[in-house]
């Protein structure tokens, strides 16, 4: 390559790399506005509705349990709807020990069984059977615009007040409202890993801080910036549905949750663009097991990543739609660009720095003057362009969600945040190798209370 | 929560024309970099004749600028293709194409959004030498060519550039006053 090139690839690579910075701070800057402006919205009366949780299993003995016992306890009121993707482990008899706790058997508590060859094949596939079965228990006379499904994990807690924020008139109170996801936390951002010591319980109290520090800002604050881009999407956790939305995408082989990793994200897009509008709420949340292990958060990454890049199929069902504006169809847009723009990113960003190196290599001299005739400023600026748009979520955590500590903590947070999100670039490239080599399983993350000999993900 | 959700869809073959020639327009602004740096530097050396008092010299085939001549700080810029705008545009025509083969009905606006957008990218590049014209007059060679090129210079690229990206997404992907009059009375 000759000079010449390498000034137009360094000029290139700079221009890509400045846009894709400059549209990063603009975007960041406009979700930081209206999540830190939200006000809490009036409860509304649960009982106008019937719930029912829908929490798929798999292998999840250890955690189903206190789950079941919670929500019956909890939401009194409320159907507990328990999918057995045909467990290894004793989770339908956990649940049928419940069901039949008193000698009677319980109205609310349900177990859907599913047996192999058909289960096993996806959360989406295993809360279609749930749905369906649902459906022919209430029965063809039914409300249905009444009855919502609320997803949640295995070791998901639901707060008390969710099924009244949820109820309110901005959410399902509003008719053409058809689903609504709730903030998530992590329940157990506060407890240290067990049986680790040293840095290793460090690390592992540091990366659940992390994730509920993500979940809690930086997520809650895209999903309130949709609200104005009619583009909000639904989690896998504490996600609401109403049974007449789920209806009206489900089809003659009654799926409303179809077959991609990120079948959540796949709900949402189909119920946008069949013309219903969708709701987020951080007045109440769903508390769930943050990830301990690195290995197994980057799996879990992994799986996502993986999962927006095969929702790239949805482009033209997005763009097509006369009920999504531009606007939203951009935001959803960029966020299937996301894993790739991540790609992307790898191969520009380090371009200038090898063509430095190279250069410092063979004048030194001149690299050495450069840099202090005022280039370092262009490396403060371009580095603090870099990282702000991440540490500023830590001082928000700690302001808005955690204030314990000093502001150094703050800070400290902000800084942990910002190595944390360039684990994506990581989880990025390998979705794409899983998505080349065409494995699109279903990888299950293992829980925290699972020890393992290695494997930290069930495929299939 | 009707079964009919696929908005209509142009079958002209305008949008895909358009589209390649948004394509051609990027791959364009690379091969003739150099060409667009002489329009641009020809540019700073008109600005430049029009708010300095000193002399000004342009050679353009060497995409050079030269200001301050009988003053006491006399300085050459190059528009390099570190310095152009010219590869500031390439993403926004990008994502024009994108946004024109996904939604045609939009063209019109996409391209007038472009267009204000590149006009910014322009003019925000000949602010940035301006300004850098201005520090070499006020604190001399050295010190005005290190404050104008880095610091104030890097700001301005930022800002400049987040002003024309937010313009370009505001206008591309805004209602038309009919679409919200019909949106308004769909929700009533």
């Amino acid at each position: 390559m000759n000079g010449g090139s390498v000034t137009v690839l360094l000029g290139f690579t700079q221009a890509i790399a400045l846009t894709m910075s400059v549209a990063f701070l603009v975007y960041v800057y406009v979700i930081i506005v209206p999540y830190l402006r939200h006000r809490p919205a009036p409860p509304g009366d649960p009982s106008r509705f019937e719930w029912h949780f829908l929490v798929p299993c798999r292998d999840e003995e250890l955690v189903v349990g206190p789950t079941i016992r919670y929500l019956r306890t909890t939401f009194p009121q409320a159907h507990v709807w328990v999918i057995d993707d045909d467990s290894d482990d004793r989770t339908s008899y956990v649940v049928e020990g419940l069901r039949y706790g008193h000698g009677e058997q319980s109205r609310y508590i349900h177990l859907v069984r599913r047996t192999r060859p058909q289960a096993r094949t996806g959360k989406g596939d295993a809360l279609n059977a749930a749905y369906r079965e649902m459906k022919a228990w209430i029965g063809r006379h039914s409300d249905l615009t009444r009855q919502i499904l609320v997803v949640v994990d295995a070791d998901g807690r639901p707060a008390a007040n969710c099924l009244s924020a949820c109820a309110g008139d901005g959410l399902f109170g509003d008719p053409t409202v058809g689903a609504v996801q709730i903030d998530v936390r992590m329940s157990n951002r506060d407890t240290p890993p067990p049986r680790r010591t040293g840095w290793r319980r460090w690390l592992g109290s540091t990366l659940v801080r992390m994730q509920d520090l993500e979940f809690r800002t930086a997520i809650a604050a895209i999903q309130k910036s949709r609200g104005y881009t009619g583009t909000i999407s639904m989690g896998g956790n504490g996600q609401f549905a109403r049974l007449s939305a789920l209806d009206s995408i489900a089809g003659a082989t009654g799926t409303p949750w179809r077959g991609s990793l990120l079948e959540d994200f796949e709900l949402g897009v189909h119920l946008l663009t069949e013309g219903w509008r969708t709701g987020f709420t951080m007045d109440t949340h769903v508390d769930q097991e943050g990830l301990y292990d690195l290995r197994r958060f980057l799996v879990q990454r992994t799986r996502w990543g993986q999962g927006t890049m095969q929702c790239a199929r949805y482009v033209r069902r997005i763009w097509d739609s006369k009920h999504l504006s531009t606007l939203g169809a951009a935001e959803m847009l960029y966020y299937l660009a996301q894993p790739w723009m991540q790609l992307l990113g790898t191969l520009v960003y380090p371009i200038p720095f090898v063509l430095l190196a190279g250069r410092t290599v063979t004048s030194p001299g001149w690299v050495w003057q450069w840099f202090t005739g005022g280039a370092w400023v262009l490396f403060a600026v371009y580095g603090s362009f870099g990282i702000l748009p991440f540490v500023i979520w830590g001082p928000i955590y700690w302001w808005k969600c955690e204030r314990k500590g000093s502001f150094l903590r703050a800070l400290g947070y902000g800084a942990g945040y910002a190595a944390y999100i360039y684990t994506f670039y990581i989880t990025s490239w390998r979705a794409v190798f899983r998505l080349a080599r065409g494995r699109n399983g279903w990888a299950k993350t293992r829980r925290n209370a699972e020890v393992t000999d290695g494997v930290i993900a069930l495929d299939h | 929560m009707t079964a009919t959700n696929v908005a209509a869809r142009p079958s002209s073959a305008l949008p895909r024309m358009l589209t390649a020639a948004l394509i051609a327009l990027a791959m364009l602004l690379v091969v003739a970099h150099r060409a667009y740096q002489t329009v641009e530097i020809s540019l700073a050396g008109l600005l430049l004749h029009v708010f300095t008092s000193s002399g000004v010299y342009v050679v353009a085939g060497q995409q050079t600028v030269y200001f301050g001549l009988g003053s006491t700080h006399p300085l050459g810029l190059t528009m390099t293709p570190e310095c152009t705008s010219a590869f500031l545009l390439i993403p926004l025509v990008l994502v024009s194409a994108v946004l024109v083969t996904l939604r045609p009905a939009i063209a019109t606006r996409v391209l007038g959004s472009l267009a204000l957008a590149a006009l910014i990218l322009i003019v925000v590049n000949q602010l940035r030498i301006m300004t850098l014209a201005a520090l070499v007059g006020w604190l001399g060679t050295d010190r005005g060519y290190y404050w104008g090129h880095t610091m104030i210079g890097s700001l301005v690229s930022v800002f400049g550039g987040a002003i024309a990206l937010v313009l370009f997404v505001w206008l591309a992907t805004r209602r038309s006053r009919v679409e919200r009059r019909n949106e308004r009375r769909e929700r009533a």
